[in-house]
């Protein structure tokens, strides 16, 4: 059966309560996922009390408060710090999103509660190993595939046919709709989870590709492309607005012209 | 490319018509229902001995049995990963479909010729 609940091992339990800043009149507080792989302890939610006079408006901003001024053991992953590489993709407030383009002023009120990534294995603390969706991302070919010969200058395109990867070429892979996905949840390994799937439309849409039977041939699976039920939680969560719930419904309305054809 | 079982799109094709076709037979189902609210047996009969209404229903188990097939082997798909209940489960979803279907197109059957 598909695991419904966590194991007893990998249930949260209350964590440590770290020390308010000291003279900090504006504080807001943090419950924070922790995890250490390296101790036989279950998963914790530590809680932090930010100091918002002396730290940047998003969430990122707080946990590298967190991170520079109470707790260095805090392990997550970031680099650009603008919503373009993904790397700070965690669960905040309940939804799926970038940390670096989340401000704290979007979270409800209360506590802000900081969760890895939902479903996946946990490396450490915010930290989700997402070697599974990498592999899956691999296995759908992600570039261009040509048979014709290949031309003296590049590929061209018209521009009606280069509008037609507008709002797919702009995922950056942060893996926050896959995660956010029950069908993905209940068959990660075999379900290739909306990420993939808007990747693999991206180049079966495109006009430059000469492989779309054999990307069509590699679609067709009862679990890879038809476990999406239409539940729509990777639109909504998409940090960069993405539809990759049309670009399945689009594989899926190419794979039945294809059929009935 | 990773090997696919090219299965699916046959399913989901069948899935979609027969959900849209009982949009109407269902409604027809309905209206059928309505209309024969109080009636006896008699009168059962002589509704059901009209070749629309019973090949009207035919259809209807028809179409409504493939998709609830279809949509329980979907929640099996989605949930029960051990092999052997798999394909128990899949096994009984087909069994329980065709029981029902039989008996429901028999009785159909039944008040259309047997009277």
């Amino acid at each position: 059966m598909a695991e419904l609940i966590l194991d007893k091992r990998s249930r949260p339990k209350k964590g440590k309560v770290w020390p308010r800043p000291e003279g900090a009149t504006n504080v807001r507080e943090y419950q924070v996922y922790r995890y250490d792989p390296d101790t036989q302890e279950n998963p914790r939610i530590d809680t932090y009390f930010v100091d918002l006079d002396d730290c940047g408006p998003m969430i990122l901003d707080a946990l590298l408060w967190i991170k520079n001024n109470v707790d260095p053991t805090l392990t997550l992953r970031r680099s650009c710090r603008e919503g373009i590489c993904g790397s700070c993709a965690m669960n905040i407030d309940g939804a799926n999103t970038l940390a670096c383009t989340r401000g704290m002023d979007e979270v409800s009120a209360g506590p802000v509660k900081v969760y890895p990534l939902p479903h996946m294995p946990v490396v450490k603390d915010l930290v989700p190993d997402l070697s599974t969706f990498y592999e899956q991302h691999k296995s759908i070919e992600p570039w261009l595939q040509t048979k014709s010969p290949t031309p003296d200058t590049e590929w061209l395109q018209s521009r009606e046919d280069r509008a037609k990867l507008d709002g797919l070429y702009e995922c950056i892979l942060c893996a926050c709709c896959s995660t956010s996905c029950p069908s993905y949840w209940w068959n990660g390994e075999k379900y290739l989870g909306p990420a993939v799937l808007l990747q693999a439309y991206r180049w079966l849409i495109d006009s430059r590709d000469e492989a779309t039977s054999e990307r069509l041939d590699n679609l067709e699976d009862t679990f890879k492309l038809y476990r999406c039920h239409t539940i729509m939680n990777c639109t909504k969560v998409c940090p960069k607005g993405l539809n990759p719930a049309k670009a399945i419904a689009e594989i899926k309305k190419m794979m039945v012209e294809r059929k009935v054809a | 490319m990773a090997q696919s079982s090219n299965k699916g799109t046959a399913t989901f094709i069948r899935q979609r018509v027969t959900g849209a076709l009982n949009i109407p037979l269902i409604g027809f189902f309905v209206w059928l229902i309505v209309s024969l609210q109080g009636a006896d047996r008699a009168q059962m009969v002589a509704t059901f001995s009209n070749p629309v209404v019973w090949l009207l229903m035919l259809a209807l188990l028809g179409s409504a049995l493939v998709h609830m097939r279809i949509g329980m082997n979907e929640i099996i798909e989605d949930y029960i990963h051990t092999p052997a209940l798999h394909n128990l489960a899949r096994l009984a979803n087909t069994i329980f479909t065709v029981a029902v279907g039989a008996v429901a197109a028999i009785s159909v059957l039944v008040l259309a010729f047997g009277g």
